[in-house]
């Protein structure tokens, strides 16, 4: 390309630049943006998605906008390489725990529109994991049931070791145990057979 | 004969079918399908008389194979029916106890749009449960258990706008599917190891194998279904379904398909003393433990949800005392006097508008004479009054207990729930029918339907006078101990008296304050049911849930796709998202400067 064509086309990617400039709404204007220009709209725009962990408070103040969250409540997950990026780390609290009476917009999530959705929502749905509080502590909880399946399982194992049955004892049939019917020598005097006093 | 018993089963079939094939056509104007459900069920319960007044004269046991379904060189699967002494007598119980609920349900869903669907599923769910009960191979008793386990989802889950019945549906149908586990197990067992799904031949071939491995997989899908300890949350969980439902499926027929499947392929357990000793024991604890759970509840429904739970267990103990006909025995007696409480709380409820709060309602006994006349009839029955239905039953499972060689603490744990079953009847009595009433005044309360009177009633005959009809006409098998002390003979009738007097003395104790401030640990592990539901529906999904989570984020998306695929189309798309924004498409002036171009280097030459 000449000297003459290469200005020609800067000059319309300055102009390109410019216009998209004052179009778009104030963004900083970075030498990449003047040069490539802005693209036509065709999704999400990087600025809504979630991003990078913010490091700066600018940062912080764009990722709470962004989460439609005030700059007090935000919290990013610690950037410790799990990839969350700058989504915030909301209480886990289950949907269970919310108002049943209060007018939600969808009254079977418990949810307003455009609330700051939780990382594990689907796992907080009222069909599932439920957080609410018990009356009674779950630690107490857990022994105690732990501690009646324990009890029940060592009482079965001795149940089993001293089982429980009616005494019973050998039949014993008249006339010296039937000695004559059996076979038994007639000449012969038969021992007697006590199996058992009446 | 065969043929007289094989032409009226078929018959009864068809009219069952028939309903359900109404249903396909498009047009659905002016339909009185739910009203023709009931005449149906009717008249395949006199119809599935006859085969019964056969068997009963002449003994004849029927197998029927229709149809050779999946035939290969080695494995045969037929459609095939036995009509034996179980499957006769508990056919016909099944249809008498649906039709009066079909009655009870044309009057207590008669304001639901969609009570066409209801009766719908109600009869899907019969036949289901006809399946499996007359099954003659493996195969198409899974078909019947899966079809009882479907329905009962869809049938809890009818009010499927509110969440919690969405979740108990869940539930039970997740706590089936694990007992499933078992089922499946012992299906490929025996047919890797029997080669066949028939019963006969199973039988006839299991004498030389060891069979722990079947046995405790039949354990399992006992467990799951008939909602023995450990699998058994589903069943309080499942009152979110209405009444009808409750009454049908959730204690005479589908819990019973569990301890039904255990009757069937007893004579594989007989000489199995690890499966009979794990039945006895697991039964003894449910029995126990839902009992102790239906002392404090406070919702009528789940009372006699648990009161349920607490036979099953009763039952699951007969089977493990090897006498699965007194197992069956209690299966019939108990689906009618169960199902009439349940028909007996529906009437109670809807008169109150929708109360199911025992502490709001009392002084019913004057209000609702035949409801609770009906009421105190079935509890007595349940607590084992003489001559009653549940007596004979009830009484001949103890005495077997007793006198049989058996873990001791089972038989313990049997005796102390069958006093609490009169404990918490007598409170459940006491707090819903006697004194004053604790409901607001204008409520719709009224017996004017003779639909609900009339199945409640046809109920209560039943009650009655089913224990003596089935015990004089059908003689067991298994000679029953005839012989015993006078203290284990009464052994029932003492322990039962027992709880009634200290339910009583409770009962007057309650309104007295005797302590300062009560000792509430065990009243908080009876009302939340042992924590059972509280700690393991938290803290399994949680675990499982956050696994796949942590599987799917870090194994599937990152090492399968982001490292490898995904990222390498992320960077080819990156890349030419780049390049495409430095090009920007100016067509026309890419070709003139390349046109341009061309003559600027092809000029000199020209020239």
């Amino acid at each position: 390309m000449s000297a003459a064509e290469c200005q020609r086309g800067k000059m319309a990617a300055l102009r390109a630049g410019l216009l998209t400039r004052a179009l778009t709404k104030g963004k900083t204007p970075a030498i990449s943006n003047i040069i490539l220009g802005t693209r036509a709209a065709s999704g999400p725009s990087k600025d809504t998605l979630p991003g990078a962990y913010p490091r700066s408070p600018e940062e912080m103040a764009a990722a709470a906008k962004k989460y439609n969250m005030t700059l007090e409540d935000y919290k990013p997950y610690p950037n410790d390489g799990m990839g969350y990026g700058d989504y915030p780390m909301l209480p886990e609290r289950s949907q269970q725990e919310r108002d049943p009476w209060y007018q939600w917009d969808h009254p079977d999530l418990r949810r307003n529109w455009g609330e700051p959705m939780h990382w594990d929502f689907d796992m907080y749905i009222r069909n599932r994991v439920d957080t609410s509080p018990s009356p009674v502590e779950w630690r107490t909880m857990r022994n105690q049931l732990l501690g009646f399946v324990g009890f029940m399982l060592l009482m079965f194992g001795l149940g089993e070791m001293f089982p429980c049955y009616q005494p019973v004892a050998p039949k014993q049939y008249p006339y010296s145990d039937l000695y004559l019917e059996r076979g038994g020598d007639p000449a012969k005097e038969p021992e007697p057979v006590k199996n058992y006093e009446i | 004969m065969t043929l007289t018993m094989h032409s009226s089963l078929l018959l009864m079939l068809f009219i069952l079918v028939y309903p359900l094939s109404t249903t396909l056509s498009p047009s659905q104007q002016n339909s009185n399908m739910a009203k023709m459900t009931k005449v149906a069920v009717s008249s395949a319960f006199f119809v599935s008389l006859l085969p019964l007044m056969v068997f009963l004269n002449m003994k004849t046991e029927g197998i029927i194979t229709n149809w050779q379904w999946m035939n290969t060189q080695t494995f045969d699967i037929n459609v095939s029916f036995k009509f034996d002494h179980y499957s006769l007598i508990f056919v016909p119980i099944a249809l008498y106890v649906t039709w009066s609920i079909l009655e009870f349900a044309l009057w207590y869903m008669h304001s639901d749009p969609n009570i066409d669907r209801f009766f719908k599923y109600l009869l899907t769910f019969l036949v289901a449960m006809i399946i499996l009960v007359t099954a003659n191979n493996m195969f198409q008793l899974f078909i019947g258990w899966e079809g009882v386990g479907i329905m009962s989802f869809m049938l809890i889950g009818w009010w499927y706008g509110r969440t919690d019945a969405n979740t108990a549906a869940l539930q039970a149908v997740i706590y089936n599917r694990v007992g499933d586990i078992g089922l499946i197990m012992t299906m490929a067992w025996l047919a890797t190891n029997l080669n066949s799904w028939e019963i006969q031949q199973i039988f006839a071939l299991s004498k030389n194998f060891n069979m722990t491995v079947p046995l405790m997989g039949l354990t399992l899908a006992a467990t799951g279904k008939s909602a023995q300890f450990g699998l058994h949350p589903w069943l309080p969980s499942a009152m979110e379904g209405p009444t009808p439902v409750s009454a049908l499926l959730h204690s005479s027929t589908m819990v019973v398909a569990g301890i039904f499947l255990l009757i069937r392929l007893h004579p594989l357990m007989e000489n199995n003393k690890l499966a009979l000793t794990a039945c006895l024991c697991l039964g003894a604890l449910t029995s126990l433990f839902t009992a102790a759970c239906a002392l404090t509840q406070n919702d009528i429904k789940k009372i006699v949800a648990f009161s349920t739970s607490s036979q099953l267990g009763l039952m699951m103990v007969t089977i493990g005392l090897n006498q699965p006909q007194l197992a069956f025995l209690h299966i019939c007696t108990h689906a009618f006097f169960k199902a009439m409480l349940f028909l007996c709380s529906g009437s109670i409820i809807h008169s109150l508008n929708n109360e199911q709060d025992i502490r709001k309602m009392g002084g019913l006994f004057n209000m609702m004479p035949t409801t609770s006349t009906c009421f105190t009839i079935g509890s007595l029955a349940l607590t084992g009054t003489p001559f009653l239905a549940g007596f004979f039953s009830k009484d001949a499972i103890i005495e077997a207990l007793n006198t049989s060689y058996l873990n001791a603490w089972a038989l313990t744990l049997t005796l102390i729930a069958t006093s609490f079953t009169a404990v918490y009847s007598f409170r459940l009595v006491y707090f819903v029918l006697m004194g004053a009433p604790r409901f607001p005044p204008l409520t719709p309360i009224n017996e004017n339907n003779p639909l609900v009177i009339n199945s409640i009633k046809r109920l209560a005959w039943g009650s009655i006078i089913a224990g003596l009809i089935i015990t004089q006409n059908f003689l067991t098998t298994k000679t029953p101990v005839m012989t015993m002390p006078t203290t284990l003979k009464m052994a029932a009738l003492a322990v039962t008296i027992t709880g009634l007097l200290v339910a009583t003395e409770m009962a007057n104790v309650a309104s007295k304050q005797v302590k300062i401030t009560p000792m509430t640990s065990t009243h908080h592990f009876s009302n939340m049911l042992g924590f059972f539901p509280t700690t393991t529906h938290r803290l399994l999904p949680k675990l499982n849930l956050t696994l796949g989570q942590s599987a799917a984020t870090q194994l599937d998306k990152t090492w399968l796709e982001t490292i490898g695929p995904k990222g390498l189309a992320l960077t080819q798309t990156t890349m030419s998202k780049t390049t495409n924004d430095i090009t920007r498409g100016m067509i026309k002036t890419y070709l003139t400067i390349f046109i341009l171009t061309l003559i600027l280097a092809t000029a000199p030459a020209l020239l």
